[in-house]
């Protein structure tokens, strides 16, 4: 007699989608393997695409770092390349971590056939140092180009804000340590850099006394770390915040290197940064002084242009609406009446004054209730209606009250008459 | 409320005229009148829906007690209230709702979105050349009626 089966607690299996009380049999069930090796095969393609970047390293620009984001099916996190300046860097350094690792053991153990696929999920640490150096070379060469890269990172949109920072960061790269910290003693300092969530962040608690350290330092003196940015000191934010300080993203170094100059906060002051003032005072004027704002003052040149364009905008548009009357069916309901219609609208607007009243008489088209025949038909028998309505109601007003009297029978008529005559 | 929003047209020339004027729009002409509950909670709808359709729909109320609209009571063969005649460029178009009269929509809508299908189901068969269309509003949505035939 065989044994009943041992009846196991329901689990979820992640590759089949569902619940079953199989308990360790599942792994082994033929719609399970099928599902399993689609399963992986879509893994192994994503990872396929973070071992190109592994092989070829390229820097990523913020607008790309949202679409540059992996699920890692074995650890069920997303992750996402927020303030990383290569791309899959972030993907790269979680495939080679050790939890990865065990996560995939685990997901092989309970699902999967055997161990012997483990090292396609995973990037082994002697590719990462190859790309790391990689990295490097590349960033070495990007760093002449590094003000545009600087852009990018501190940007995505060229709105006024990131201009003005952008303006006086470069003037802050001018200006020696020494008069920063002139204005320390006086209680308001004038807003010298924008406080968007971003910059916030960069001037937490945490690391408000890296930066405030940092001031008197010279660039040269900046510590260069090689741990992976999970391990900045003072960094609170995880994976996800201020690029790392090692020598492999020195693009992103000497924008930081930008902002500690440019920035100063006291202790205890979160999330404040000041700029001094004596460049804030461009020689244009600001909005104290009513000088006219930035933008317009570059339109100026250009208004000529500017007027060019509307008008090009408009001819565009103009040539946009009588495509649109064109796109219009021509076999739809009443289009020969509205082209007509159309026209005669626009002589009247022109002025010219066309026998535009409209007859009291005039009807639409309509087909009635209680007729059968064309909407023509229908029209013709309301007039008439309408003409018979008229007549009765005139010959009713016209005739003479009837009078009425008792009623003589012709024998007494013929009496009468007789007796008239006789 | 809604004749806040809404237009109401008491005369025959200003019926024309509007008929005339909206091109390539469908038309909606609420014959009835405003005091009566029925008419009321019709005008709610259209008030209501009037934004939602504005791009291919214009909405009128016809205050049916004026006498210079009788004329066009009597061509509408229109015998209850609130009666709703759609029109695209100055035609009539007729709607199938399985109802004995198919020159107009009988009775106040439901809910606006019925409304909206309605006149939606009109645009797209008036585009399409088609004179009379299939009403889209489920049979128990729609009002019932008696049609008398010269008051038999």
């Amino acid at each position: 007699m065989k044994e009943p089966s041992k009846k196991s607690e329901i689990e979820y299996c992640k590759v089949c989608r569902l619940h079953h009380d199989h308990g360790s049999r599942h792994k082994y069930f033929p719609r399970h393997k099928d599902l399993l090796s689609t399963f992986l095969d879509r893994f192994r393609t994503k990872i396929a695409d973070v071992r190109f970047f592994l092989k070829n390293p390229s820097v990523l620009r913020p607008q790309e770092q949202s679409q540059n984001r992996v699920w890692c099916v074995f650890c069920d996190e997303d992750i996402v390349e927020l303030g990383s300046s290569f791309a899959c860097s972030k993907a790269i350094n979680h495939f080679a971590s050790s939890d990865h690792l065990k996560n995939v053991k685990q997901f092989l153990s309970k699902n999967g056939p055997a161990m012997d696929c483990i090292d396609d999920f995973r990037i082994s640490e002697a590719n990462v140092a190859t790309w790391r150096r990689k990295c490097q070379s590349l960033g070495s060469e990007d760093a002449s180009s590094f003000k545009g890269s600087c852009e990018q990172l501190s940007g995505t949109s060229n709105d006024i804000h990131n201009k003005l920072a952008f303006k006086t960061m470069d003037k802050i790269e001018n200006v020696p340590a020494q008069l920063i910290n002139s204005h320390h003693s006086s209680d308001v300092l004038p807003l010298q850099y924008n406080t968007n969530k971003y910059q916030i962040s960069h001037s937490e608690l945490p690391g408000v006394a890296h930066y405030g350290s940092y001031l008197n330092m010279d660039s040269s003196h900046l510590p260069l770390h090689t741990d992976p940015p999970s391990n900045l000191p003072g960094n609170g934010f995880g994976k996800h915040v201020i690029p790392s300080r090692s020598k492999d993203y020195p693009s992103s170094q000497d924008q930081e290197r930008k902002q500690i100059k440019g920035s100063y906060s006291s202790p205890g002051e979160v999330g404040m940064t000041s700029i001094s003032s004596s460049h804030s005072s461009d020689a244009c004027g600001n909005v104290h002084s009513g000088a006219p704002p930035p933008w317009l003052d570059a339109n100026d040149g250009n208004s000529s242009n500017v007027q060019l364009n509307q008008s090009d905008m408009s001819s565009s548009f103009q040539a946009k609406i009588p495509g649109n009357t064109r796109k219009l069916n021509p076999n739809r309901v009443g289009a020969a009446w509205a082209e007509k219609r159309k026209i005669e609208i626009e002589m009247e607007k022109r002025g010219q004054t066309m026998n535009s009243k409209v007859d009291a008489e005039w009807l639409p088209n309509f087909g009635r209730v209680w007729q059968s025949g064309t909407r023509k038909e229908s029209r013709k028998e309301f007039e008439k209606e309408k003409r018979k309505l008229v007549k009765t109601e005139s010959i009713s007003t016209e005739s003479e009250p009837v009078k009425i009297q008792p009623y003589i029978s012709k024998r007494a008529r013929r009496e009468t008459g007789e007796n008239g005559s006789g | 409320m809604s004749s806040l929003l809404l237009k109401t047209l008491t005369k025959k020339e200003e019926i024309d005229r509007i008929i005339r004027d909206t091109i390539d729009e469908v038309l909606v002409l609420r014959f009835g009148r405003c005091t009566d509950t029925v008419c009321l909670q019709h005008d709610d709808i259209l008030a209501k829906s009037v934004t939602d359709v504005s791009k291919f729909a214009k909405v009128a109320l016809v205050d049916v007690d004026s006498e210079d609209v009788q004329v066009y009571v009597k061509y509408f063969d229109i015998t209850w209230f609130p009666s709703t005649v759609f029109f695209f460029n100055a035609h009539h178009m007729k709607l199938d709702s399985g109802t004995a009269d198919h020159t107009k929509w009988v009775g106040a809508f439901h809910i606006k979105q019925d409304f909206i299908d309605v006149v939606e189901v009109i645009y797209r068969g008036a585009m399409k050349g088609k004179m009379i269309v299939q009403c889209p509003v489920p049979p128990e949505r729609i009002p019932k009626y008696n049609l008398l035939y010269k008051d038999v």
